[in-house]
C-alpha cells in the first residue's frame, strides 16, 4: 500500500517522466557523442570519400610508398616530380595531403603536410597513418634479416563498425544501471523527506511497523529499475541490437538495484540530514560501480558479456551471487530498522 | 546601513553555514566515511589482481593454442580472452575468432568482425613491443615520419590576422583557433618549405598532434581526447558540491527553518550570499586542487570559475522553485546533464573550429594544450555563463521571502513567480527582455552545438525553428508571468498588449545588438556561426537594421495578444509567432545566400 502511494507521488510530481527524459538524453548525448567523433576519423562512416595524397620524392622510396598506399582501402595518389607543384595542388584544395619520401642513411624519412584546423583534418592524419603503417611493415620486412625477432603477420582486415563494442559496454551498462542509481536517490529523499517534515511519525501512528515502512520505500524504488532496463533494451533492439541473455541480465539489473536500494535507505535512516545522506549515497554508489569495474565479475563489465552472449554457464552463478547479495543486505537492514526506534 | 554591516551579516551567516554542516558531519559521517573506505578497499584489493577499469574485459573470445604465437598478444589485451584452439567453437557460438593451423576462422556477425578488429590491433600492439626491444633501430623502425599542421591559405592573406595569436612550440595543431579564419596567419611552419625539416615539435605525443622522426605507429590523430578526459575531471566534483548546496537551501524552506534568519536585520541577498559562500570557496577550492593535479594553470582556473557560478546559480534557483527533494534531485540532474553537455560538446571541437570557443571548456583544452586565448576570446566563451548565473542568482533571490519560500506551487508556477517579483511597471517588460539574451544565446548556441554533426542541409531548418522558439519563448514569458502573477494585471487589454509586446519587442532588439558589438569583438566568420548571426538579426546593410527591429515587435505582440487570453491563448500566440519568426529567418537567410 505504501508502495502504492510512492509511486503515486512520484507520477504526481512527474520526476518519473523527468527520469526517463534525463536518461534518454544522457544516452543520445553519449551516442551523439561516439558517432560524431567517429565520424571525424573513420573512413568507413565517409562513404566513397577518398583521401588524395601527392607523393614527392626519390623514385624508390616514392615507389615503394605507392605500393604501400594502394594496399590501404581510400586512399589515391599521385606523383609529383618536384615539391613546389604538389604544395600549389594541396593550397588550391586538390590534395589532402603531401608526402615527401627520402632515403636517408639506411631509414627512409617521410614528411607529411596535413591541412590545419580542417573538419576532415583527422580523417586524413588517420588514413594516412594507415597507409605509413602499411609501408612501415614492408620496409621492415626487407629488412628481417637484422631483426632478432620476426613481427607477427596480422590477421585479416575486417570491416567492423566502430560503435559495435560501444553500445554493448558503454551505453547498455549506462542504460541499465543509471535507473538503478536513481531508484537509491529516490529512496534517500523520500525517507530523508519523511524525517525532515516530521511525517514518518505519522506513518508509524498508522497501523504499520517500521520494518512495513522502508519495505514500501524500498519496494516502490527499487521495483522501477528493471522495468526500466526492459524498455531500453525494447528500445535497443528495435534499433537493431540484440541483447543475449535477457532475463539473465534484468535478474542483475534487479539485484543491483536491491542493493543499491538499501544502501540509500539505510544512509538516509542513519544520517542527519539529506546532504550528508545524498553525498554520501553518491559517493558510495561511485566506489561501488567504478570501484567494481575493477573486478572482473563487477557488473558493468559483467552485463556487457552477457549482452553480448560472451559468457559460459558460470555466469549464471555470479548473477545468482548477486541476487543473494542483494537480499541478504535487505534482510539485514529490515532486521536493523525493526531495532531500531526512529527519531 | 553602512555596507561594513552587510559585509559583517553576510560573513556571520557563511560561518554559521560552516559550523552547521561541521557538526552534521562529524556524527555521521565518520562512520559513514569508515564503511565506504572499507568497502572501497575491499573492492580493489579483489580487483587489483585485474588491470584496471575496463567496462570491456574479455567480451570477445579468440581460439588460439597455447603454444601459438599469438597466444600472448590475445591474453595481454583486455579484450579478448583465449580459449580452445578449435575451429567448431566459432560455428557453435562459443567463440568469435579461432586461430588454427594458419587459418584465421571468424564468426560471420557483426560481433565477429568486431572480435576480429580487436584481434587485429592486439598483434599490432604486440608488433609494436617486439621491435621496441630490437638492437637494430633502422631495422625495427625503418620509416621516420614527420607529421606537420598547415594552413592551406597560408601566404595569401598574411599579416591581417595578427591578434589572434596562440602559436606554441611546433604543436601546430593550435593554430586552429581562429588564425584560420581571420585571414591566414601564417604560423611558424614557414610558408609551405617542404624541405625544412620541422624541429620544434615537442608537446606533440599525449596531446596529439604533430609527430617528428617517429614511427608511423606514433601518429595520434589531432583529437585532444587526453586534454577533454581531464577538463571533464573539473566538472565532476563540481556535481557533489552543488548536491550539499541544494540540500541545505531546500532546507531552509522546510518546515519554515528560514523564518528566523527571515525576521533577522539581514536582507534576503545577505542571506543568499552567505549561505553561498562556503560552497563558492569548496567549489573554488576543488577547481584549483583539480587544476594542480592535472597540470592545468591559472586559465584553466579562471575558465572554470563561471561554470561553478552557474551550477551554484541554477541550483539555487531550483532549491527555490522545487516541492520537495525528489524534485530538487531530478531538477538539479537534469540542469547538470544540460550545463555538462553544452560545456562538453563544443569542447571537443577545440580544434577544429573556432565556433568550440563558445564554452569555456575550450578554454580549458587549450590551456592543458599549452596554448593561449585573448581577452575578447575569454570574456566570448565565459561571458553567458557569468551572466546566466548571476542572473539566475537574482531570479531566485526575488521570491526569497516568506510568501514564496514557505508555500508550495509547482515549479513553472514558481519561475513565474520569480519572473513577475522582478517586474515593477511596463518599462520591466523591455529591462527582462535585454536580460533574457545571455539565456537565449546559452540555449541557441547548446542547439548550435547539437547540430553541429549533422549536415549543413539539414542543420539550418532544424536550427532555425529552434532559434525562433527560444527567442519567442524569451521575449514573452516574462509578460504574462507580469499579467497573471504580476503586477500588470491592468494591462489585459489588446491595447495592454500591444504596449507591453512593443515594449519586450524593442528591449529584445537592444540587447541583441549589444550582443552583436561583443561578437564583433570576439570572432565571427564560421559559415553555421554567420548563419545564426545573421538569423539574430546582424545584417550587413544598415537601412535592414529596421526589419528585425520590426520582426522582434510584431512577435513579442503577437505572443502578448495571446498571453492576455490566459494560458491556451499564450501557447496559440507562442506558435504563431515561432512561425513567423522561422518563416522571416528563412527569408533572409535565402535572400542573403
Amino acid at each position: 500500500m505504501l508502495a502504492r502511494r510512492e509511486i503515486a507521488s512520484l507520477r504526481a510530481e512527474k520526476t518519473i517522466v523527468l527520469a526517463l527524459l534525463i536518461q534518454l538524453f544522457v544516452a543520445a548525448f553519449s551516442s551523439f557523442l561516439v558517432v560524431g567523433l567517429v565520424s571525424l576519423y573513420d573512413p568507413g562512416s565517409v562513404e566513397g570519400y577518398t583521401v588524395d595524397i601527392g607523393v614527392v620524392g626519390d623514385e624508390s622510396s616514392v615507389a615503394d610508398l605507392r605500393a604501400a598506399v594502394e594496399e590501404t582501402r581510400g586512399l589515391d595518389t599521385r606523383t609529383y616530380d618536384d615539391a613546389a607543384p604538389a604544395r600549389a595542388a594541396f593550397d588550391r584544395n586538390e590534395l589532402d595531403a603531401v608526402v615527401r619520401a627520402e632515403q636517408t642513411g639506411s631509414r627512409t624519412t617521410v614528411t607529411a603536410l596535413v591541412p590545419d584546423s580542417d573538419v576532415r583534418t583527422t580523417l586524413v592524419v588517420v588514413q594516412l597513418r594507415d597507409a605509413l603503417r602499411a609501408y612501415e611493415r614492408a620496409e621492415r620486412a626487407e629488412r628481417s634479416e637484422h631483426l632478432s625477432a620476426e613481427p607477427l603477420a596480422l590477421p585479416p582486415e575486417g570491416r567492423s563498425s566502430p560503435y559495435y563494442g560501444f553500445t554493448y559496454t558503454v551505453l547498455l551498462p549506462l542504460l541499465l544501471f543509471l535507473p538503478v542509481f536513481i531508484g537509491g536517490s529516490i529512496v534517500v529523499d523520500s525517507v530523508t523527506e519523511e524525517r525532515e517534515r516530521g511525517t514518518l511519525e505519522l506513518l508509524r501512528a498508522a497501523p504499520l511497523s517500521t520494518a512495513d515502512i522502508v519495505d514500501g520505500k524500498t519496494l516502490a524504488a527499487a521495483g522501477l529499475a528493471p522495468v526500466q532496463a526492459a524498455l531500453w533494451v525494447g528500445l535497443l533492439e528495435l534499433n537493431g541490437t540484440s541483447v543475449a541473455n535477457l532475463p539473465l541480465v534484468l535478474v542483475l539489473v534487479a539485484a543491483l538495484s536491491a542493493v543499491v536500494v538499501t544502501l540509500g535507505a539505510a544512509l538516509a535512516l542513519v544520517a542527519a540530514e539529506r546532504r550528508v545522506a545524498q553525498l554520501s549515497y553518491s559517493l558510495g554508489t561511485l566506489v561501488l560501480f567504478g570501484g567494481t569495474t575493477l573486478h572482473e565479475d563487477g557488473p558493468v563489465g559483467l552485463a556487457a558479456r552477457l549482452a553480448l552472449g560472451s559468457v559460459g554457464p558460470g555466469a549464471t552463478l555470479v548473477v545468482a551471487g548477486y541476487a543473494v547479495a542483494a537480499v541478504v543486505g535487505y534482510a539485514v537492514l529490515r532486521r536493523a530498522v525493526s531495532r531500531v526506534d526512529l527519531g | 546601513m553602512s555596507r561594513r554591516d552587510r559585509v559583517a551579516r553576510t560573513l556571520q551567516i557563511a560561518r554559521w553555514e560552516v559550523s552547521r554542516s561541521a557538526d552534521t558531519l562529524d556524527r555521521t559521517t565518520v562512520v559513514v566515511f569508515l564503511v565506504a573506505l572499507l568497502a572501497a578497499g575491499t573492492v580493489v584489493a579483489t580487483g587489483a589482481v585485474g588491470d584496471g577499469v575496463a567496462p570491456d574485459r574479455d567480451i570477445y573470445r579468440v581460439g588460439v593454442a597455447p603454444d601459438s604465437a599469438y597466444r600472448a598478444p590475445v591474453e595481454d589485451a583486455t579484450p579478448l580472452r583465449p580459449v580452445a584452439a578449435d575451429p567448431g567453437l566459432v560455428a557453435s557460438g562459443r567463440a568469435e575468432v579461432v586461430v588454427a593451423d594458419g587459418e584465421v576462422a571468424v564468426a560471420d556477425s557483426a560481433k565477429g568482425r568486431a572480435a576480429l578488429a580487436a584481434f587485429r590491433s592486439a598483434v599490432r600492439e604486440h608488433n609494436l613491443a617486439l621491435m621496441g626491444a630490437e638492437a637494430n633501430r633502422s631495422a625495427a623502425f625503418p620509416v621516420a615520419v614527420d607529421l606537420r599542421y598547415v594552413s592551406r591559405d597560408a601566404g595569401a592573406l598574411a599579416g591581417t590576422g595578427a591578434g589572434s595569436g596562440t602559436t606554441t612550440g611546433g604543436d601546430e595543431t593550435d593554430e586552429s583557433d581562429g588564425a584560420a579564419d581571420e585571414g591566414g596567419d601564417e604560423g611558424d611552419e614557414g610558408g609551405g618549405a617542404l624541405a625544412v625539416p620541422d624541429l620544434g615539435a615537442g608537446t606533440a605525443g599525449l596531446f596529439g598532434g604533430s609527430t617528428s622522426g617517429g614511427s608511423p605507429a606514433e601518429i595520434s590523430p589531432p583529437f585532444p581526447f587526453a586534454s577533454l578526459v581531464l577538463a571533464f575531471a573539473f566538472l565532476v566534483p563540481m556535481n557533489f558540491v552543488v548536491q550539499a548546496y541544494g540540500s541545505t537551501m531546500l532546507e531552509e524552506r522546510i518546515g519554515r527553518r528560514g523564518e528566523l534568519l527571515l525576521v533577522s536585520p539581514a536582507t534576503p541577498g545577505e542571506i543568499v550570499a552567505g549561505k553561498t559562500l562556503p560552497y563558492l570557496g569548496a567549489m573554488v577550492g576543488l577547481v584549483v586542487a583539480v587544476a594542480a593535479l592535472v597540470g592545468g594553470g591559472a586559465l584553466s582556473v579562471a575558465a572554470v570559475f563561471p561554470i561553478a557560478i552557474t551550477f551554484l546559480g541554477a541550483t539555487f534557483a531550483t532549491a527555490m522553485f522545487a516541492r520537495s527533494f525528489k524534485e530538487l534531485t531530478f531538477v538539479t540532474v537534469s540542469v547538470s546533464v544540460f550545463l555538462t553537455a553544452y560545456a562538453f560538446v563544443p569542447a571537443i571541437f577545440t580544434n577544429v573550429t573556432p565556433v568550440a570557443l563558445i564554452s569555456p571548456l575550450t578554454v580549458v583544452v587549450r590551456d592543458l594544450q599549452g596554448g593561449s586565448v585573448s581577452v575578447a576570446e575569454y570574456l566570448f566563451s565565459t561571458g553567458p555563463a557569468y551572466l546566466v548565473g548571476t542572473s539566475l542568482f537574482v531570479l531566485g533571490v526575488g521570491i526569497y521571502r516568506e510568501e514564496d519560500l514557505f508555500t508550495q506551487r509547482s515549479v513553472p508556477l514558481k519561475l513565474l513567480d520569480a519572473l513577475a517579483a522582478r517586474i515593477a511597471g511596463r518599462r520591466s517588460a523591455a529591462t527582462l527582455a535585454v536580460l533574457s539574451i545571455p539565456f537565449v544565446l546559452l540555449a541557441e548556441l547548446l542547439a548550435l552545438a547539437l547540430l553541429f554533426a549533422l549536415p549543413r542541409e539539414a542543420a539550418l531548418p532544424v536550427l532555425f525553428v529552434a532559434v525562433a522558439g527560444v527567442e519567442e519563448v524569451a521575449k514573452s514569458l516574462h509578460v504574462y508571468a507580469g499579467l497573471h502573477e504580476g503586477p500588470l494585471g491592468d494591462d489585459r487589454t489588446t491595447r495592454g498588449a500591444l504596449v507591453l509586446g512593443g515594449l519586450a519587442g524593442l528591449g529584445f532588439f537592444v540587447g541583441e545588438k549589444l550582443f552583436v558589438v561583443i561578437q564583433a569583438v570576439g570572432l565571427t566568420a564560421v559559415p553555421l556561426g554567420e548563419a545564426t548571426a545573421a538569423t539574430a538579426g546582424v545584417l550587413p546593410v544598415g537601412v535592414l537594421l529596421v526589419a528585425p527591429l520590426a520582426l522582434h515587435v510584431v512577435t513579442a505582440s503577437v505572443s502578448a495578444l495571446g498571453a492576455v487570453r490566459g494560458p491556451r491563448g499564450y501557447a496559440v500566440g507562442l506558435a504563431a509567432a515561432v512561425t513567423l519568426h522561422a518563416g522571416y529567418n528563412l527569408a533572409v537567410v535565402t535572400s542573403l545566400g
